[in-house]
């Protein structure tokens, strides 16, 4: 099979995924119990009957399911409308990129710092088997990786806020709200340690146990003795030899985590009152504000099934039995 | 939400599995931020002519000391408002901010009943139908126009002319057949009928600025206006409005006709952890904690110079039990041994509301007995009906006489009737559980069993109302400042899709009272009416009340003082305007 055919295949079934997931996502939230309006006024004494039938007309909720809702949605779509959402009455498009930048820059500090110290740490640990530091390195994982997200958030905010002086949440102070962020800098980064930590020690655990045990598994491989009986040092072995195929499972986990903090992020976001993604999927699905969901169901349809032909192209390059199968 | 999540969840996996996945490459930069600077009010200007400002908001004359550095103060709260425009506001927060930036024609007082706010005086002709309102001297807006009888009457006639697009507003004005100035100090409202409570209605239409509001062609324009920096009459103005990250900063309006307030800017946190804001007051991050769950309250006692404020609140938890007619439309689905006024007693009975207090609420609150909590208008709404006590004795003693009897595995039953229920609970609760499990602990006793059931809130309105497939619910209510709506809730209309009952309770008698209330000017009257309503509902039983929550808040007296307390914790608005610095 050439490359070329390769990625056309990888295309199209992409493509393809992404047409069930439109289609699901639209079905799904619509066969959930409950009135969306009432959903967005809650047990609201403010409203009568005839407003809400007004607003159920306004939303287009008194027409059927299908066709008509399904259709309206996607020629919306098609016109590269995604919908106004009906609690924040602001287009969704609008929303979900202004919380994505927010999302991301938490992620990816929590994220870069989790995979190198987890993989540092897992393959000092694999490489020390057995001896105090692996045993030490292994129970601090575990441990990491048990705890609530919810729970060592608090914990760190109330350590950090009170022996620190850290803030107690948003991203910048109430003074800096509105300026650009990259002119508040230091405010910034002030109010990024504490969820950025919750973060790094909560997915540098299992980050390091996948090292480990990769590690420990390539050590054992025959290249291996033969690397040393070359008379390599251990140093060289561990480098030239195994690192680069421990690499391999990280690389996947890496993928299938990325895929999942978007959402992971909704309880740190929660403790910190960060103004993000995960939180705002949160408030679309209490309030059952269908334009939001599906906007935000297809913004996270569309990264991970990006993100999934980046990392199958990835492997055409890194692993040679991709190529050749 | 349990449901709602957990089809969530599964259709992530669903997701994940079917396309691998990655992470979004894409590195947006950090937009949605507003770009709003407005620099504080600098110069301290002279307190304007503060006119006869009500005896229970008495101000004193402000005095300006010209200071560097501005008085800040800073409230930490769980929500916050869902838009700063009227015509559309749910939240309790954007209703804060109004009192705040805008002003009705009158205001609550935190004693109970209402006092003038933009009005000096009113009066109301001997039929009922007309009432004069009298302005206050020096009434300006933000913008340093004048405001007059003809803004506050153009208001309130933009809410009747569109009471489509001035969906939240709307019932307020609703019965009104005309709104004019008189003159420049004057506004006349006539009405279909008498209104019992008229001082309240007012209270909520707001003079908001003509300009902001004239322009909109269809309610759903009207309703997507953000109205981010609103013109009013109120003692601050909006300096920034930032939703997405739950901040909202006021300054002082120096040209406040009831006088400048103390401090310089107020700025509001939210926090969507209640642990966060309660540690954010303990370090000093804010200077005010509302609405603290009763949890978080006990760590504050121990806290340095912080002063705890605990008052009645007007929050409720009841017992629903499915009342609706048999013959309803459709037809009810449930046990039907909950149509036995003995088995409802029976299960009051055997309800410790004194342990509910102390367990789920770790004491603070009260046990439930009407439908109107005891802090209503300071107390005048609410009818201290006996209540029935906890007797599991009692409750068995009642089961048998009326011929329940129990079977081997210990559940009592009439025949076919078994007296087991199912006891669904709002999921968005973390009390509602343990209430539910305190409760069948007791029935067992008594040979009732109970099946509870976390039922997320929307699905729970489904089954409810008005489909009537259940047989007992928990769930609350936050009363309004007048008895109507509660009692509203109880009515037979109201048991409709969309509609507030909950109970599907139907009492003709009951429906003709609910709208005698509604005209009846003279207050003692309308208390007689309210406290008969009431026990109609004690003894039928459609809910029983199991408690009334208290409204539990924070300040940092090492920063402030003058602050006012009212049975819903501390009086926000009123508060704001006589609050000072400690020296």
């Amino acid at each position: 099979m050439d490359r070329r055919e390769y990625l056309f295949r990888k295309i199209a079934f992409a493509l393809a995924t992404l047409a069930v997931v439109v289609t699901l996502n639209f079905f799904l939230f619509r066969v959930l119990p409950g009135d969306p309006i009432r959903a967005v006024i809650g047990r609201n004494i403010r409203i009568s009957l005839e407003t809400q039938a007004a607003l159920r007309a306004q939303f287009g909720l008194d027409k059927p399911i299908f066709p008509d809702q399904f259709f309206n949605t996607l020629g919306q779509w098609a016109r590269g409308n995604l919908g106004v959402s009906w609690s924040l009455r602001q287009p969704v498009g609008e929303v979900l990129i202004s919380k994505l930048g927010n999302t991301l820059l938490l992620l990816t500090l929590g994220q870069i710092l989790s995979i190198v110290l987890g993989s540092a740490l897992g393959l000092v640990a694999g490489w020390k088997r057995k001896t105090p530091v692996d045993v030490g390195a292994l129970t601090f994982s575990l441990v990491a990786w048990a705890m609530p997200t919810f729970w060592l958030g608090i914990i760190l905010l109330a350590a950090g806020s009170t022996w620190l002086g850290l803030p107690t949440g948003g991203i910048v102070s109430p003074e800096n709200v509105g300026k650009p962020l990259y002119t508040v800098l230091p405010d910034l980064a002030k109010h990024l340690v504490l969820p950025t930590l919750t973060l790094t020690i909560l997915y540098l655990g299992e980050y390091m146990l996948i090292m480990r045990s990769s590690v420990l598994e390539v050590l054992s491989e025959d290249y291996i003795l033969t690397a040393k009986a070359k008379g390599l040092s251990e140093w060289q072995v561990l480098k030239g030899h195994a690192l680069k195929n421990a690499m391999l499972p990280l690389v996947t986990l890496i993928a299938i985590n990325l895929g999942f903090t978007v959402s992971g992020a909704i309880y740190v976001e929660t403790v910190f009152s960060y103004d993000g993604l995960g939180k705002l999927f949160q408030t679309a699905l209490v309030k059952q504000d269908f334009p939001l969901l599906q906007g935000a169901f297809l913004l996270l349809a569309v990264s991970v099934i990006l993100a999934n032909m980046a990392a199958d192209i990835l492997y055409l390059y890194l692993d040679p039995r991709v190529r050749t199968s | 939400m349990d449901a709602l999540k957990k089809s969530l969840f599964l259709f992530c996996m669903l997701a994940l599995t079917v396309s691998g996945c990655v992470s979004p490459a894409a590195t947006q930069p950090p937009s949605g931020v507003v770009e709003i600077t407005a620099p504080p009010e600098a110069a301290a200007t002279s307190a304007s002519a503060v006119t006869e400002a009500p005896a229970a908001t008495e101000l004193p004359a402000a005095t300006e000391s010209p200071s560097a550095k501005p008085v800040i103060l800073k409230i930490g709260w769980p929500g916050k408002p869902d838009t700063l425009n009227p015509a559309y506001a749910f939240l309790t927060e954007s209703y804060t901010v109004f009192d705040l930036v805008y002003g009705g024609l009158t205001t609550e007082s935190p004693e109970g009943g209402y006092v003038g706010e933009l009005a000096k005086e009113w009066k109301q002709s001997d039929d009922g139908l007309t009432w004069t309102f009298t302005l206050k001297d020096g009434i300006k807006f933000h913008n340093g126009e004048d405001f007059t009888a003809d803004d506050m009457a153009w208001a309130i006639n933009a809410v009747m002319a569109d009471p489509e697009g001035w969906a939240t507003l709307a019932n307020y004005a609703s019965g009104f057949t005309a709104v004019k100035a008189v003159d420049p100090k004057t506004v006349q409202i006539t009405l279909e009928k008498p209104i019992s409570n008229m001082e309240y209605r007012v209270s909520f239409l707001y003079a908001f600025y003509r300009k902001d509001f004239e322009g909109f062609k269809t309610a759903e324009e009207l309703q997507n206006f953000a109205n981010d920096m609103p013109i009013g009459t109120g003692a601050f103005k909006v300096n920034t409005f930032d939703k997405d990250k739950g901040i909202l900063i006021l300054d002082a309006n120096r040209d406040f006709y009831g006088g400048a307030p103390k401090v310089d800017q107020v700025i509001f946190q939210t926090f969507d952890n209640a642990d966060a804001m309660v540690q954010a007051l303990k370090v000093g991050d804010i200077d005010v904690a509302m609405e603290i769950p009763n949890s978080a309250f006990d760590t504050l006692k121990s806290a340095e110079n912080v002063k705890l404020v605990d008052q009645p609140g007007r929050g409720l938890a009841e017992l629903i039990i499915n009342t609706v007619p048999a013959n309803h439309d459709p037809a009810p689905t449930r046990n039907p041994a909950l149509e036995d006024p003995q088995v409802r007693l029976a299960l009051a009975t055997a309800i410790n509301k004194q342990d509910l207090v102390d367990i789920v609420l770790q004491g603070y609150g009260a046990p439930g007995v009407t439908i109107i909590p005891p802090s209503l208008g300071g107390g005048f709404w609410y009818n201290p009906i006996q209540d029935v006590t906890f007797d599991l004795a009692k409750a068995n003693q009642i089961l048998e006489d009326a011929g329940y009897v129990k079977g081997s595995d210990g559940i009592r039953a009439k025949g076919e009737v078994r007296l087991e229920f199912r006891l669904q609970y709002a999921s968005d609760s973390t009390l509602y559980p343990r209430i539910a499990d305190l409760m069948s602990n007791w029935w067992r006793e008594v040979g009732i069993k109970a099946n509870p059931e976390s039922v997320d809130p929307d699905s729970l309105t489904a089954a409810v109302t008005p489909t009537g497939d259940y047989d007992l619910v928990i769930w609350g209510w936050g009363s309004d400042p007048d008895p109507d709506f509660m009692l509203s809730v109880m009515t037979s209309d109201q048991f409709v899709e969309g509609g507030w009952s909950d109970s599907g309770y139907s009492n003709p008698e009951y429906d003709q009272l609910y709208l005698d209330q509604q005209t009846t000017i003279d207050k003692n009257a309308r208390q007689k009416i309210v406290w008969k309503m009431q026990e109609m509902i004690y003894n039928a039983r459609p809910y029983i009340v199991l408690y009334y929550e208290r409204q539990l808040e924070a300040f940092r007296s090492d920063r402030f003082k003058g602050f006012i307390e009212s049975p819903l914790g501390i009086e926000i608005s009123l508060s704001l305007r006589q609050v000072e610095a400690v020296k």
